[in-house]
């Protein structure tokens, strides 16, 4: 049984393809009204534990429930609860958004006057109101992907999944897209999972983060936290008249100290809990009578936190093996075999 | 020109890794060579000919050699005998003989005795290339039969003449062709929506997508199949309409006829679509359908009897058009718009295209399964 105030919950969920592994593991639990985002490079095993979430393929082993539904024993029930806007642009081309919307409130039985007002509904808050008797092959990407966001909520679902959901877009539609993420939680309490490449997006966006990487989670928690998770990520550089050695030798033994390095006039100091450290920073070197010129602060970056976690930046790609890409039709057998 | 070279390299690696596309781009060539070939050979052979010979008399017996001749030769003609000249030209309003050639009592009396002797011939004239070819092959034998039979009394054998009798309303040769344009329109159908729309659906990811809400894959499956044998009985039935005006002429039979066309050009349209998801819904790439189906249309039609007639074709390639659904289906739009058919009439046919409907779906429905 899922954990009752759980929008998504899972339990050592994996996911085998042969000998290779793209899921391992995963534990997690995404609170209701939650914007949680799924933080990993490609082939990190993100989009495969989307695909379990979403009902596409099953787990290896592990359970899984999205909105209080099994993933694999009531996959019906969780299709109901969920909408799901892929990295793919799969609005059809040669319809109108009205039709789309439509079409999509269709197969969730929805009756035509309901259809009728929630798409009228979704389409003004898309923004897309005036366009909505327009050709989709007309619109620009960052439309066709406002589209998809309102093509997944037609129903009304409990969870919504965005895989990637600003990827090819420009500053403007990425800006776009956000703010409708951010007036959807607002107003609707929608729980939301985000799988995202980009840090930016996901620290602006996201409550909490999963930073998955080679198909397990290597860390979880709220930006301040994971930031916090990283020792000796804030980086102090103080500048000192004279030789920076007996300066740095002051420090050396300090508990907020975590690593050092003196210049050429200058010291750079590893801390933790930078914005704390520096009080006690300049009281130490005053009191080993060395002349502080000046203090700035680097603070640890999402970057950081993620390279910290995995050693790697974001953008590159696994040492691993890719993850296969299953043809979506044989991974509906096995969710329904 | 490097420019170039590139692409016609990337092109050919790309070609490399569809082998199910070069050996189709082989193969079917050499089937099309053989069937084309065969179905246009140009000599008129095994025409089925019924004789109900009631005079059994000697010129009687000198016609019934040479049309013997004609069987046992160049075999031109498939002899069956009957007593019942009516139901002689019942056989042939049904479509299973071509022609029934009726020698009357007292056709040898009347070249005897010097009066003019007739031969009667009730022919199947909608299928008119077998119909004028038999009549003048008869004739050609009645005319070898004044010149190489000299009697004590010199009967006067340029006195027998054939009647040649047509069953059914003339029907021009282009007219002849529209039940051919009518299935080359559904298979034509076949080919560009129903299994062509699910594997673009699932190449573009749509397919997926669909996968995530309350839909099954059976209910994208046989979506597309209705929507396909909706957007195919259509255009078939506007290509019957243009066929119809661009001839000159109505439709007659009235409603009940109009009822069993549209059955049958839905019965067909849903027996080839489902075919061609048997055959191609495992396909990764819906460049995979475009050739081997385009062949695939030509092997089908050419031996359909379109625009030849079946009985002419060799052994191998006849037994072929007994399971061609598209013989069926031409077979009984034909008796329907041409010979004004009843339903009894074209029931073989119905049951065939039934059955091989009923077959083609659930192939369909096990490929798709394997491919879930």
């Amino acid at each position: 049984m899922p954990s009752s105030s759980a929008a998504i919950e899972t339990r050592e969920l994996t996911r085998r393809f042969g000998a290779f592994t793209a899921v391992d593991g995963v534990s997690f639990t995404v609170g209701q009204g939650e914007l949680f985002g799924l933080l990993g490079p490609n082939g990190a095993g993100k989009t495969t534990l989307i695909r379990m979430l979403t009902t596409l393929i099953r787990p290896s082993s592990g359970q899984a429930f999205v909105a209080g539904h099994d993933v694999v024993h009531a996959a019906r029930r969780v299709r109901e609860s969920i909408g799901v806007v892929p990295q793919a642009l799969t609005s059809d081309l040669e319809l109108t958004a009205w039709q789309n919307l439509d079409i999509y409130g269709e197969f969730y039985g929805l009756p035509r006057a309901a259809r009728r007002k929630r798409a009228e509904h979704l389409l003004e808050m898309v923004g897309l109101r005036d366009r909505a008797g327009d050709m989709v092959a007309t619109y620009s990407g960052g439309m066709r992907r406002r589209l998809e966001i309102a093509r997944g909520l037609v129903h009304s679902p409990l969870v919504l999944f965005l895989d990637e959901p600003t990827i090819g877009l420009d500053p403007q539609g990425r800006r776009a897209v956000w703010d409708l993420l951010v007036q959807l939680r607002s107003e609707s309490g929608l729980t939301i999972s985000l799988t995202t490449h980009y840090m930016d997006e996901a620290e602006k966006l996201c409550d909490r983060i999963a930073i998955i990487d080679g198909g397990k989670i290597a860390a979880i928690g709220t930006t301040q936290e994971l930031k916090a998770m990283v020792k000796g990520a804030d980086r102090i550089r103080v500048e000192v008249a004279g030789d920076a050695a007996p300066a740095a030798a002051a420090l050396r033994a300090q508990p907020y100290v975590q690593e050092i390095t003196a210049d050429q006039g200058a010291i750079v100091i590893a801390a933790s809990d930078g914005a704390h450290a520096i009080p006690k920073i300049i009281e130490r070197l005053e009191s080993a009578g060395a002349a502080i010129r000046s203090v700035s602060i680097e603070r640890v970056s999402l970057e950081d936190v993620f390279i910290s976690f995995t050693g790697r930046h974001l953008r590159e790609e696994p040492g691993g093996p890719a993850a296969p890409i299953r043809d979506p039709l044989f991974a509906a057998a096995q969710r329904r075999g | 020109m490097k420019k170039s070279w590139a692409i016609m390299r990337r092109d050919l690696i790309k070609l490399s890794k569809t082998p199910a596309l070069i050996v189709t781009s082989i193969v079917m060539p050499v089937l099309f060579l053989l069937i084309f070939g065969n179905s246009l050979e140009g000599q008129l052979k095994h025409l089925p000919l019924v004789i109900v010979n009631q005079d059994h008399g000697p010129y009687a017996l000198r016609v019934m050699e040479k049309m013997q001749a004609l069987a046992a030769g160049p075999r031109t003609i498939n002899i069956a005998y009957m007593d019942n000249p009516g139901r002689a030209i019942e056989q042939v309003r049904n479509g299973r003989y071509k022609a029934a050639l009726i020698i009357p009592p007292d056709f040898s009396r009347d070249i005897t005795v010097g009066r003019i002797a007739e031969l009667g011939l009730f022919a199947d004239n909608i299928d008119s290339i077998s119909s004028t070819a038999l009549q003048a092959l008869i004739a050609q034998a009645t005319a070898a039969l004044r010149g190489g039979f000299v009697t004590a009394r010199e009967p006067k054998l340029n006195q027998i003449v054939l009647r040649p009798t047509n069953l059914f309303v003339t029907v021009d040769y282009d007219r002849s062709l529209i039940p051919g344009v009518i299935v080359m329109a559904l298979f034509m159908g076949s080919m560009t929506s129903g299994v062509f729309n699910w594997i673009m659906d699932r190449f573009s990811g749509v397919t997926e997508a669909y996968l995530v809400t309350p839909l099954s894959p059976w209910n994208i499956a046989g979506g597309i199949l209705a929507s396909s044998v909706v957007a195919t009985t259509l255009e078939a039935i506007v290509v019957l309409i243009a066929g119809l005006a661009l001839t000159g002429g109505g439709l007659t039979g009235g409603p009940a006829a109009i009822a069993m066309l549209c059955g049958v050009i839905v019965l067909t349209g849903t027996g080839l679509l489902a075919m061609m998801f048997a055959m191609y819904s495992r396909a990764s790439n819906p460049r995979l359908i475009g050739g081997p189906a385009g062949f695939l249309n030509v092997i089908l039609f050419f031996p359909s009897g379109a625009i030849y007639p079946v009985e002419s074709l060799p052994p191998w390639l006849r037994a072929f058009t007994r399971w061609n659904p598209e013989t069926h289906a031409i077979s009984a739009l034909k008796s329907v718009m041409f010979k004004g058919a009843n339903f009894a009439a074209i029931s073989s046919d119905i049951a065939f295209l039934s059955i091989f409907t009923a077959i083609m779906l659930v192939l369909a429905g096990a490929t798709l399964k394997r491919s879930l």
